[in-house]
């Protein structure tokens, strides 16, 4: 009984959740915004569902943007041959929902054609076929003429349902989660801990790793579906390699294997660039910088990292010292940077040279990602998952070590 | 009819033959021993028996059927399971974890029932748990059942193995080294079990080990090979005296 009710309770509160993100952006934010709480919610199923591949069955495929682009091209082809062109008026939803059908097939029969070199090939050299793969279907779009070509596949009718967006995210997660809850979703962790030992305890190493390729690049290209009727029109460019590599990204620096980091890092990383371009003076102008503080901020973050390097090895100290330590390490820097940028500024070229903050977002969003994985390679969740005990765990009474128990 | 039986086995690797018209046989319910020195080609043998690699040439006979060639899962599900010489755990797993991977062998509910977490799924993870909480309180390993496996000190991990092979409920189990790595009082201990293995699951055992007294204490046949070939066969007994042993082992106490 008491399982029936967490569900159902779970299961409301998701969609509960996802019409209120829905309604909060029509009524407090602009067009602008709402487009990336869309992205967001996209990237969370793109990353979370890339995780499954890569970090839950350790198949490392990098092309995920390819199945992303399959998805959004075939529904919005279907979309805009049946609507716009052919005149019919079917009711929005429920096509939409048809869409992302169609798009999670067409992407997942990529992914099985995708996952078969995955059955003998390994690590770099499937890494490279699937990026590889992501880029001949990118040139094949741009040289189709029906489908735009290098310019755009335009006229698609637009559906924006935000809640729908956030719904496929949710359900991603949910699906991701209930397989490593059970035992089946375990011979998936154990095809990326050892393919040797898996099928010696007859595991078809075959069917998970081409199982693993076939529902993440299903989500993948609902997520496409989706984006073809956001956007009303897409070109090949949003679906460059960079995409491939932003959502690796996210799930390398949520964790390699958990659906809670892949989650996060996902709405982190589509934000920040964004939050960056938008940096601005209090005035209100476009914040400018001059070359010498780009280069003295630079240095100041590689000195802290350093510093707070050799005190995470060190593994010394009570957790009070030690954050004591990162916030003096905190303060250095921020003392650090002018320091710097005075003792820069003699030289003409950097001093003179002004630079808008809004531009310098990728090199931020790249230094980040470094610091990031500098201090913490694992990924931030490193294998952890989001879990009410964990949260018990972290408010409450600390719980018996389980070393003891092991030695 | 024996339960399995290796007929001319033999593999090359290149110009290396490293197992060569090797035959022998096990009869359900033997503890049967396989010995030889380092690099004789004990290993491979089990590499062919579960499908790792294909014989060359020659048979191998499980339940009256020829299984060489088949794949290792297809080899597993027919009732053959093994440990590693070079212990390969699921090491990010817990304990308990590897065990029900051992145990899905078993399963019956589809994919979708687990994507979905139905019930079906729900029960039969359950189950496999549980089995897996007895064959780990069986082999002593109850109390680090949700410890990382690779967090196991060296014995424990070669105990680990056996009972994820175990989970897999197999007819003919291969243990390649068991007790290489552990003290006098856990290989003591390990006898013991491997004997009860046997009588209370009646599962046979067909054992590598470089421990003599440990060999000869434990099974009741021994095959022994010497640079890929098959130099003698018998019980304990006979093996001990047999020149073509002794030479093959160089004067060490056999
Ligand atoms: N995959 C392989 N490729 C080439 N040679 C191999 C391979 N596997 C084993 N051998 C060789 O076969 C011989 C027997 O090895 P092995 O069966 O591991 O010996 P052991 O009796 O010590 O277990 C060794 O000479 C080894 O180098
Ligand atoms: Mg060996």
């Amino acid at each position: 009984m008491k399982f029936w009710t967490t569900r159902i309770v779970s299961f409301i509160i998701g969609i509960g959740g996802c019409f209120v993100i829905d309604l909060l952006s029509h009524r407090f934010v602009g067009s602008y915004e709402q487009r990336l709480v869309v992205l967001a919610g996209l990237y969370v199923t793109l990353a979370v569902s890339l995780n499954l591949i890569n970090g839950i069955t350790g198949q490392f495929s990098i092309g995920h943007a390819a199945f992303y682009q399959i998805g959004a091209y075939t529904a919005g082809y279907v979309s805009r041959t049946y609507i716009t062109m052919g005149g019919h008026n079917p009711p929005a939803i429920p096509w939409l929902l048809g869409m992302m059908v169609l798009g999670a097939i067409a992407a997942s029969i990529a992914g099985f054609v995708v996952g078969l070199p995955s059955l003998r090939l390994r690590g770099d050299y499937l890494a490279i076929v699937t990026l590889g793969f992501g880029e001949i279907i990118r040139i094949l779009v741009q040289n189709t003429d029906a489908l735009g070509g290098s310019y755009a596949l335009d006229k698609i009718p637009k559906i924006q349902p935000i809640w729908l967006v956030w719904l496929l995210a949710i359900v991603c997660i949910a699906v991701c989660r209930n397989l490593i809850k059970t035992a089946r979703g375990l011979t998936f962790l154990a095809v990326r801990e050892d393919e040797v030992a898996s099928s010696a305890m007859g595991v078809d190493v075959t069917s998970v790793k081409v199982t693993a390729f076939i529902i993440g690049s299903a989500f993948a290209g609902a997520a496409g579906a989706l984006l073809a009727h956001y956007e009303g029109l897409i070109t090949p460019t949003t679906f460059t390699m960079d995409v491939s590599f932003i959502i690796l990204t996210m799930v390398v620096l949520g964790g390699t294997g958990s659906i809670t980091g892949s989650a996060v890092a996902a709405i982190f990383l589509s934000y920040l660039p964004e939050y960056l371009r938008g940096l601005k003076t209090s005035a209100g102008e476009p914040l400018v910088v001059s070359g010498a503080a780009v280069i003295a901020g630079l240095a100041a973050v590689v000195v802290g990292v350093a510093f707070i390097k050799r005190i995470l090895d060190s593994g010394r100290g009570t957790p009070r010292s030690r954050a004591l330590k990162y916030l003096g390490i905190a303060v250095g820097v921020v003392i650090l940077e002018p320091i710097i940028s005075f003792a820069l500024h003699p030289i003409k070229p950097l001093s003179s040279m002004s630079i808008e903050a809004g531009q310098l977002r990728m090199v931020i969003f790249a230094a980040t990602l470094i610091v990031l994985m500098l201090l913490r390679p694992e990924g931030v969740f490193a294998h952890h998952e989001f879990s009410w005990s964990w949260v018990r765990k972290l408010f409450g009474k600390r719980p018996v070590p389980q070393a003891e128990v092991a030695a | 009819m024996s339960l399995l039986e290796l007929q001319q086995a033999t593999i090359r690797f290149g110009g290396l033959v490293a197992v060569n018209a090797v035959s022998f046989a096990l009869n359900e319910g033997d503890l049967f021993g396989l010995i030889g020195p380092n690099g004789a080609g004990k290993t491979t043998c089990f590499n062919m028996i579960t499908g790792v690699y294909e014989p060359t040439s020659g048979k191998i006979i499980f339940q009256g059927k020829d299984i060489s060639g088949t794949p290792p899962s297809k080899i597993a599900k027919l009732g053959i399971s093994r440990t590693f010489q070079n212990i390969r755990l699921f090491n990010s797993l817990s304990v308990l974890e590897n065990v029900v991977v051992g145990g899905f062998l078993r399963h019956r509910t589809g994919l979708m029932s687990a994507l979905a977490y139905l019930s079906g799924s729900i029960a039969e993870t359950a189950l496999l748990k549980e089995k897996a909480l007895e064959l780990l309180e069986e082999l002593d390993l109850l109390e680090v059942a949700n410890v990382r496996s690779a967090d196991l000190p060296y014995g424990r991990q070669r105990r680990l193995e056996i009972a994820r092979a175990m989970a897999t409920q197999p007819k003919l189990l291969l243990l390649d080294e068991p007790a290489a790595g552990m003290n006098p009082q856990e290989k003591q201990e390990l006898q013991d079990m491997v004997r009860k293995i046997r009588d209370n699951h009646g599962m046979t055992v067909l054992l590598i080990e470089h421990d003599m007294r440990f060999v000869m204490g434990l099974c009741e046949r021994i095959v022994v090979l010497d640079h890929g070939e098959e130099i003698a066969q018998g019980p304990p007994e006979t093996i001990r005296k047999d020149p073509k042993v002794i030479a093959a082992y160089l004067g060490q106490a056999v």
